[in-house]
């Protein structure tokens, strides 16, 4: 009942402890009509404080529904999952997790694989030109040394005689290159004058052919390996040799 | 709290072994299906890394000084991954649920300490993602270069968005869309520039999925995102000894930041960066230390390969090469790269009279989940 001062407000349309208290009974005649009024006042205070006894257990009620809902609210487990449903979201989860495992192991294997392949693909190539550079390097060091044994009676070369033959073959390489442009520029003029004034560029390959081959014969062939292939056109291949031999002769 | 009680029931789930962890995130997400989306597609290694974060927890349960840190950068760490204060309280009920269903003798007591555990842990990393929230949860950086270097190595330029803070020698740890969820550390390889770029050097292990996509399907244009950088290899910025640098493989990204950071701060001093690689053609970033060389006196670069006979450069493995090269016992040594080289180097160094604590290494190893303790992931 300590509780009835704060409720009548809140529960204006409803029939309040306060209400009961205040009813007025109309009387029915003017010489003893209607109820004793004493009994009335009685039962009126009994109606009014078994209503008040059910605000205050309403609003105990209403209190303890909402400590409830916020403990609720505060810790937002709506239902337990169960254990079955746990079990099938872990095996599918395992499931997934196998199969990300296996691709990602797939993987592994095809890039090692493939990573192996092309370092010894590599390895190979460059052990290859190692064993190239090391053949080029091999001759190389016969060709001066087994040179030695056909002066093998001469004393060893002085350097004023290395220097003669390094002059000699500078010499050589100058003359060729000489005899090359001249030979080159006799072909140009004879493209012009016979083929008329067809741009040099223009020549078809079998130009040269048409050359005399004593000329230039002999030099001209030796410079073309230095010099782009294409202004020479198919017929130097052969002469080439040639030059090898020359060279050898004069290093000798 | 009664921790001895709280520790056993633990080592019952932890007994268990992978059963406990996916118990715990099958009945999370199924109770929570919205924090699914907060995790990779696959949870194998998720599920390990719970276990030893939660162990890390119970270990050091009586040792606030030391538990307190550890959590709070895991809090801070979290909110990368997109974690918020009511993820928590989710995590709790779970967790319990999962050490009631692995204990055959779980009772309220029980139950009641590990709520309160777990309402300490969970508020303390709460405060610190809380404290943590002006800085952004992650940066997005875009990639403005991408260079395929070798077969397998790349070296990436990123620009994040907004500023990056860092320091030279720190780990960034960072996410691609082309595998979401899956965070890896890598070094910057520079030390913070005035344009804010970030240089990454990634190495494709084999089947990892990260450093395979950044490698070969990331490029110029992408966003990946980085997590708040965290100190590892604890470049000594304040030292003004001469630097002996020792790198293998992408190991090479913090040495080059430290480089840097002297080329840019200071203070002066020589700087010895030897790189190791099994083949010349494996130097991934041989042009750029050329031309630092160069352009600073004051740095000398070696190579060393250890599996390439051919090869003009020094021969031998790279701690062998650095031996030979000293003395250098005046310096302050760093030394990074995969475990193997990393051990080999530093203890070739102590022989030749190093003293242990002048030198610093970092280990750099397929899939770097997280510098150890922390970076952790705990969910």
């Amino acid at each position: 009942m300590s509780i009835q001062p704060h409720q009548p407000e809140r529960v204006e349309r409803r029939m309040s402890p306060r209400d009961v208290r205040s009813v007025q009974l109309p009387r029915a005649t003017m010489l003893r009509p209607g109820y004793n009024d004493v009994e009335v006042d009685r039962f009126l205070d009994r109606v009014a404080d078994e209503l008040a006894r059910l605000h205050a257990d309403k609003a105990e009620l209403r209190d303890q529904v909402r400590a409830l809902q916020e403990e609720v609210a505060g810790a937002p487990v709506p239902e337990a999952p169960s254990d079955q449903a746990v079990r099938i979201l872990a095996t599918a989860q395992q499931t997934a997790d196998s199969y990300v495992a296996e691709a990602e192991d797939f993987s592994r294997q095809m890039t090692a694989d493939a990573r192996a392949q092309y370092e010894e693909q590599v390895r190979r190539a460059r052990e290859n030109a190692g064993a190239i550079i090391q053949a080029a390097q091999e001759a190389a060091a016969r060709m001066t040394a087994g040179e030695r044994p056909a002066t093998v009676d001469a004393p060893p070369r002085s350097t004023q005689e290395l220097e003669e033959q390094v002059a000699y073959l500078k010499a050589f390489g100058q003359a060729c290159r000489t005899q090359l442009r001249a030979y080159l520029e006799a072909l140009l003029v004879d493209v012009e004058t016979e083929w008329g004034r067809a741009h040099p560029g223009a020549l078809p390959p079998s130009a040269p052919r048409g050359i005399p081959a004593g000329s230039s014969r002999a030099p001209a062939p030796n410079v073309a390996l230095e010099a782009p292939r294409d202004d020479n056109g198919g017929g130097d291949e052969g002469a080439g040799s040639g030059q090898q031999s020359g060279v050898g002769r004069s290093v000798r | 709290m009664d921790i001895p009680a709280m520790r056993a029931s633990f080592a019952k789930a932890a007994a268990a072994g992978d059963e406990a962890p996916l118990y715990f995130y099958s009945h999370l997400f199924l109770s929570h299906p919205e924090t699914r989306r907060l995790f990779p597609v696959s949870m194998a290694h998720q599920r390990d890394r719970l276990f030893q974060a939660l162990g890390d927890v119970v270990a050091y349960v009586d040792d606030l000084d030391r538990l307190v840190p550890i959590l709070q950068a895991l809090g801070r760490d979290h909110r990368k991954f997109g974690t918020v204060a009511e993820h928590y309280p989710a995590v709790g009920a779970s967790l319990i649920a999962t050490l009631r269903h692995f204990d055959d003798e779980w009772d309220a007591a029980l139950e009641q300490s590990w709520t309160t555990a777990y309402g300490l842990v969970a508020q303390v990393m709460v405060e610190a993602a809380e404290e943590a929230s002006g800085q952004p949860p992650w940066w997005d950086a875009e990639v403005v270069g991408h260079e395929r270097r070798t077969i397998d190595t790349a070296v990436l330029w990123l620009r994040p968005e907004p500023e990056f803070p860092y320091e030279a020698g720190q780990s960034v740890s960072l996410e691609t869309d082309v595998r979401p969820k899956l965070w890896r550390y890598y070094s910057p390889a520079n030390a913070p520039r005035p344009d804010g770029l970030v240089e990454i050097h990634v190495r494709a292990y084999d089947g990892g999925p990260v450093g395979a996509a950044l490698v070969r399907r990331v490029g110029k244009g992408d966003v990946l995102h980085l997590g708040p950088p965290v100190g590892h290899i604890a470049f000594d910025a304040e030292s003004d000894r001469d630097l002996l640098l020792v790198a293998g493989g992408t190991g090479l990204a913090p040495l080059k930041a430290v480089v840097d950071h002297v080329a840019r701060i200071g203070p002066p001093r020589r700087v010895d960066l030897f790189v190791g690689s099994r083949t010349e053609e494996r130097i991934y970033d041989r042009a750029d230390l050329e031309r630092l060389a160069e352009e600073h006196a004051w740095l000398t670069v070696t190579f060393a390969v250890s599996a390439d006979d051919l090869s003009p450069l020094e021969q031998g493995d790279v701690g062998e090469v650095v031996v030979r090269h000293g003395p250098w016992s005046s310096r302050d040594v760093y030394v990074a790269g995969p475990a193997a080289m990393v051990q080999d180097t530093t203890t070739r160094l102590v022989q030749a009279g190093v003293r242990p604590e002048r030198i610093r290494s970092e280990v750099f190893a397929p899939s770097r989940l997280g510098p150890s303790l922390d970076g952790e992931v705990t969910e």
